[in-house]
């Protein structure tokens, strides 16, 4: 991400733009499905060992010139894996990977979260959903009646406090910090670097992650209703009460309540989705989401 | 189950873990090719795409990013679509239903910042190709540069150069007001 400069109000304002576009897009467990089985139902379903005439490699990578110059996966050798097989990480050493090996899916910014309702289907409730919002990586469903809370709290998938210190290493992207909070208490990483949580006194903190194209949280609201503001050029939302938060890890479909949070203020800026959580007003909120650095 | 291992485990023939790999890019991959041209063929397109992916995972470079690679076959696959229907690639986009529910104790504020935000899209909609494909990818799919230059196979420079150009031309259209 290192290409990506500062932006100007025009770009901001394209990003916000790109933000509201509706595109349609079909569930993405009903594409896995429908791709897995044409792969079934060809005869050569395993991977080409490379050398193939036709298809994706010829028309992807098959290009002569290499425009980046630099790693470009889509101009990779066509005949073999770079590596062998038996390179890959076992089944849950994903946490535990250096944090060198982490850095190779710095651009990745595909979330690998999908989310979800936490609360209790009660025929009201489902009643009551009045539309689901999506915003810079949130989806928010808002319903006519506040949504029961959550009574329970649990921790983001692989959750750990590291030292200041580690944070840039272990994160998948350039972590900031608002000046105006001063020093924080604790920082965690969590889900593989994708998301980092910055905590300071008073139930006060802000997490961030890369990647705007799926929800990443998921959270219900009611009376009173979300605000759009601005945090400088970018446009956020403030949610002025309680509400309950949670998600869930696509890949294994487990469910992952988190917690009931508190005010909140969901904010964008130059890909990364922020949320700063537990500040009493709308404007020290604001004020705060500006000092970010 | 992160990239990396899906990949790992999709090169073994494990369809279940290709099977992740596709739901976790499916919004992403639709999202890529609408916006590049494919409009409501996004759905097959994707799909092809998917396949295609599938079958040159072995040329697939396991220390670079999936994300660009992947996208890179879905804007081929656009691009076989729009030119074998031999005209340009439209762009067929609408602002969301999102757009309505902001600031409902300022509805004048809130339809002075809807119109220029349709002004704002029909102007990108009616840029020239080649500039309109690198807002896109740099602003509505938030690529960085060196990504959308594997993506659309173009060198670094013609990136910045078309939009720069791109930008220069929607600041005159619109002007650069903010909404």
């Amino acid at each position: 991400m290192s290409s990506r400069e500062p932006f100007d109000e025009l770009e901001a304002e394209l990003l916000a733009l790109g933000d509201l576009l509706d595109v349609p897009t079909p569930p993405p467990s009903d594409v896995a499905a429908a791709v897995r089985a044409r792969l079934e139902s060809t005869p050569d379903a395993a991977p080409a060992p490379g050398g193939e005439g036709a298809g994706a490699g010829e028309e992807a990578a098959g290009e002569p010139q290499d425009p980046g110059g630099g790693p470009d996966p889509a101009h990779g050798p066509p005949a073999t894996p770079i590596r062998p097989h038996s390179r890959r990480p076992r089944r849950g050493e994903d946490r535990r990977r250096p944090p060198g090996r982490r850095r190779r899916w710095k651009v990745v910014t595909a979330v690998v979260i999908v989310v979800i309702a936490i609360t209790a289907a009660t025929p009201q409730g489902r009643a009551a959903v009045a539309r689901i919002l999506r915003f810079a990586g949130i989806e928010l469903e808002i319903g006519a009646a506040p949504p029961p809370p959550v009574t329970t709290t649990a921790p983001l998938p692989g959750e750990r406090t590291v030292p200041p210190s580690e944070v840039p290493s272990r994160a998948g992207f350039q972590v900031r910090t608002p000046s105006r909070l001063g020093p924080p208490q604790r920082t965690s990483v969590a889900d593989g670097g994708r998301l980092v949580s910055i905590f300071w006194p008073d139930g006060i903190r802000l997490d961030q992650f890369e990647g705007t194209m799926d929800p990443y949280f998921f959270k219900k609201a009611g009376p009173p209703f979300p605000d759009f503001v601005k945090v400088g050029p970018y446009q956020a939302l403030w949610l002025p009460g309680e509400h309950p938060l949670g998600y869930i890890k696509r890949v294994d479909g487990s469910v992952v309540p988190l917690r009931q949070a508190a005010a909140t203020l969901i904010w964008q800026q130059n890909g990364i989705t922020y949320r700063l959580e537990g500040v009493r007003t709308k404007e020290e909120a604001i004020r705060i989401a500006e000092s970010l650095e | 189950m992160d990239d990396d291992e899906a990949i790992a485990r999709s090169l073994d023939g494990d369809l279940a873990a290709y099977e992740a790999l596709v739901a976790r890019y499916s919004a992403l991959a639709h999202r890529t090719a609408y916006m590049l041209g494919a409009g409501d063929e996004a759905e097959d397109v994707v799909q092809e795409a998917f396949v295609k992916a599938f079958r040159h995972l072995p040329g697939f470079r396991r220390d670079a990013p999936f994300r660009p690679w992947l996208l890179r076959i879905v804007a081929n696959e656009t691009h076989n679509l729009t030119r074998s229907r031999g005209r340009r690639a439209e762009l067929a986009l609408r602002l969301g239903a999102t757009a309505d529910v902001r600031a409902p104790d300022d509805p004048e504020g809130e339809a002075v910042a809807t119109d220029r935000r349709a002004r704002l899209l029909a102007a990108v909609r009616g840029l020239p190709e080649r500039e309109r494909q690198a807002v896109v990818c740099r602003y509505f799919l938030q690529l960085t540069e060196a990504e959308t230059a594997q993506v659309l196979d173009w060198p670094v420079g013609t990136v910045k150069s078309s939009t720069h150009r791109g930008l220069a031309r929607l600041r005159e259209e619109v002007g650069n007001e903010l909404a």
